[in-house]
């Protein structure tokens, strides 16, 4: 009977170097973990600080491997075939599961310590199995190996083989660091900025601004499903999308047309702020990126960040472009922001937006307007969408 | 709702969905089993063949593919022509027929594309200067899709034939069948695709019309079906379905076209008070589909706008996103803005004047709201 893979080894990283808090951690880690396999039958086993998915269908092993990759927490993963501790039993299966030729090594982790051979023993006698099945195609070489498997024998009796070690999305578990209000645009390094942050275990919420008429469902639709990319990482996400074409009427009408955009991110960044408070969220996440465009300028950043107190994250202000597009694409979010829906909005866009805006300017322009009233509003309007 | 986008898809009928549901769950045999079941299930979809090829007047066959773009793939990649030989389409045709000769153009074929008026009918001067004798092959299609416009297809597959005898005529008629009174025998039209969904049948059925002597080749192979120039279980739920709103269009069709052609004029005269708005629409187009541009309103916004107003139109322009509409508006000569502006309304049977009035109404007021903040 051909060997399955029949068990997955989790390790997980950081959350080692914890003390106190370790606890909590693994408690996120456990509950991420089972969210992300949900809709997968297996069972979850805890054992002497691994953790080990067993007990599921074969067909599903990829597909639970694919998933624990993007857990934030996990350090590495392999699948492993678990089988009894018995010399023989262990030697037949490392046998099958090698590769026919080649310089292999065996490394042995013997937490087992009542079996009366130390750890070098098993390994030389597991290594003298693997070279007798494969009638001398196998090399013995400890320094220079080309595959090397490992042995894990545990004190529940069990050994568990494996060859591959897989890396996990590493990070923080996905919660364990707070809440953050991600602005998200449709754009490449708004999810990017979100995958960064959630990975730094925080729990996202999402902002979206909507000009209907002037953007489309398709450009909605854009959104969300950049949100459902996230998602594979850092569970269920709250979409907020709020109405924004009053606003950006009024700001059209009362305010210089190259002000048009600085004078927008200020409400969107007030806007932000109410909601993530509303929702505890303890800070404000942006793709933005130095110098990028115009809205992105030291001076426009100092005007558009000064209507709020929450602390505004900026995981990719010194990231290039190039940067980010290797993010998106390793999260699979550059196709989707690449649809050209957003477009659209280009109504509004002025000509020639300021790239040093005053801060005084931006104040005394905006006092033209009801700001408060127009905030009011869009909260009012605003859609609460659950991704995931 | 006031659904306006009846080029796009149309509703099914009463009479479409009840056989269609009929042939799902009763008549539900594979009409290539040769038991009483199979046999009968072939019959029908033979009668809606015969069906077909009856409103069309035609001398030739029917085949069955699965949809109006497969129609024009089998037309444009199943014909045989010459490898040194001439292609030619008109400048303003659907996708379908456009990427296809793109990709004939790629294996090598001399493909030239025709101008077109400001309307969308091809130019018959600018077509008559790329006809060769060494031309083998032309597609024009009948009733321009973004547009309404109509061209005489039956004068160029005259001139097509007069010039290079051998060339095969293709039209693209998926916009005029059930839409128009046609007679192919009359004329030297070798090659005509129809979709069933424009006539409240459902998607995924489309059929090609093919005159008597001339040669397909398939460009699907497997189980020799349709003659074996269609492989691929017959789709008779949707067929039978097809050859019956045939049947219903065509037995009203005066009327109904009166009744459609009487919201487009309705429509037509208000929308020309706005001076901005230039209309694209030919006045003897196909009284089905009214296309205007505005130069301060983009299309898509207005498509956006009106849709919360509970009226669904279509759009030549959906920003850059749409390539197509690019490659028309261009073909059009539209200038500027009026590019980005064009919307395009598209009739149905069951369209009546009280909906021609409230769109009128909603759409001046949203065209005057939008229309401040131009674009």
């Amino acid at each position: 009977m051909a060997v399955e893979y029949n068990c997955i080894l989790i390790r997980f990283g950081e959350i080692f170097l914890k003390g106190d808090n370790r606890k909590y951690f693994e408690s996120l880690l456990i509950k991420n973990i089972n969210t992300a396999l949900k809709g997968i039958k297996y069972t979850f086993v805890r054992s002497q600080g691994r953790y080990y998915i067993e007990n599921y269908a074969p067909e599903d092993k990829d597909e639970i491997v694919s998933r624990l990759t993007k857990v934030f927490g996990i350090h590495s993963i392999s699948p492993t075939v678990k089988v009894s501790t018995d010399i023989e039993e262990i030697g037949r299966v490392a046998a099958e599961i090698a590769p026919k030729s080649g310089k292999f090594r065996v490394t042995v982790k013997r937490a087992d310590k009542r079996l009366g051979m130390t750890s070098t023993e098993f390994a030389a006698a597991i290594g003298g199995k693997l070279l007798k099945a494969s009638g001398g195609k196998l090399k013995v070489d400890l320094f220079e190996y080309d595959f090397e498997l490992f042995v894990d024998i545990r004190e529940n009796g069990y050994s568990y083989l494996f060859y591959d070690k897989i890396m996990g999305a590493q990070g923080l578990p996905t919660g364990c660091s707070g809440n953050g209000m991600l602005l998200l645009s449709g754009g490449i390094d708004s999810p990017v900025a979100g995958y960064v942050m959630a990975k730094r275990g925080i729990r996202l919420y999402a902002i979206h601004f909507h000009s209907f008429p002037y953007t489309s469902e398709l450009a909605l639709q854009k959104v969300k499903d950049l949100a459902e990319k996230l998602t594979a990482y850092c569970g269920e996400i709250k979409l907020f999308v709020v109405p924004f074409t009053e606003i950006q009427y009024a700001i059209h009408n009362k305010c210089p047309e190259e002000f048009m955009i600085t004078i927008m991110r200020r409400f969107m960044m007030r806007i932000a702020e109410r909601i993530a408070v509303a929702n505890n969220c303890g800070a404000i996440i942006t793709g933005e990126s130095l110098g990028q465009v115009a809205s992105q300028t030291m001076q426009s950043i100092i005007v558009t960040n000064s209507v709020v107190k929450l602390p505004v994250y900026r995981p990719l202000i010194g990231a290039d472009k190039y940067e980010i597009i290797d993010i998106a694409n390793k999260i699979d979010t550059f196709d989707i922001s690449i649809r050209p829906y957003e477009d659209c909005c280009t109504v509004f866009l002025p000509k020639n937006p300021v790239i040093k805006p005053k801060l005084a300017d931006a104040v005394e322009y905006e006092s033209r307007l009801d700001i408060e009233g127009l905030i009011d509003q869009a909260i009012e309007g605003t859609e609460e969408i659950t991704i995931g | 709702m006031i659904y306006f986008d009846n080029a796009a898809t149309t509703r099914a009928t009463d009479t479409t969905v009840k056989i269609v549901s009929e042939y799902l769950s009763e008549k539900f045999y594979n009409p290539s089993s040769l038991y009483h079941e199979g046999l009968e299930a072939k019959r029908d979809l033979d009668r809606a063949r015969a069906a077909i090829l009856g409103k069309l007047r035609g001398e030739g066959k029917v085949v069955f593919t699965g949809g109006g773009t497969e129609s024009d793939n089998l037309a444009l990649f199943g014909v045989k022509k010459h490898k040194n030989g001439r292609i030619i389409i008109g400048g303003a045709e659907h996708a379908a027929i456009y990427a296809s000769a793109m990709e004939l153009r790629q294996r090598g074929y001399d493909v030239v594309i025709a101008p077109v008026n400001g309307d969308g009918s091809v130019n018959e001067d600018g077509f008559r200067e790329l006809l060769t004798e060494n031309t083998t092959l032309v597609s024009i299609m009948h009733v321009n899709n973004e547009t309404g416009a109509v061209n005489d297809i039956g004068k160029f597959a005259s001139e097509v034939k007069f010039v290079a005898p051998n060339a095969v005529f293709h039209s693209d008629g998926v916009q005029a069948f059930g839409k128009m009174r046609l007679n192919l025998r009359s004329v030297p039209v070798d090659l005509y695709s129809m979709s069933a969904h424009k006539l409240g049948a459902p998607k995924g059925l489309g059929a090609l019309y093919i005159r008597n002597k001339v040669s397909v080749s398939p460009i699907v192979f497997g189980g020799g079906q349709e003659g074996g120039l269609r492989s691929s279980t017959e789709n008779t739920a949707a067929i039978a379905a097809f050859g019956a709103a045939s049947e219903e269009r065509y037995a009203c069709l005066d009327e109904t076209n009166a009744s459609v052609g009487a919201v487009r004029a309705f429509i037509l005269r208000s929308v020309s008070e706005i001076s901005e708005i230039k209309v694209i629409s030919p006045e003897n187009g196909s009284p089905y589909i009214l296309t205007f541009a505005s130069s301060k309103v983009r299309g898509e916004v207005m498509q956006h706008a009106l849709e919360r107003e509970g009226i669904l139109i279509g759009t030549g322009s959906a920003c850059s996103s749409n390539k197509a509409s690019g490659r028309i508006a261009e073909a059009l000569g539209l200038k500027g803005k009026y590019r980005d502006g064009i919307v395009r309304l598209s009739f149905f049977k069951d369209n009546t004047a009280d909906e021609a009035r409230e769109f009128t109404e909603k759409f001046f007021k949203v065209y005057k709201e939008l229309s401040v903040y131009g674009s």
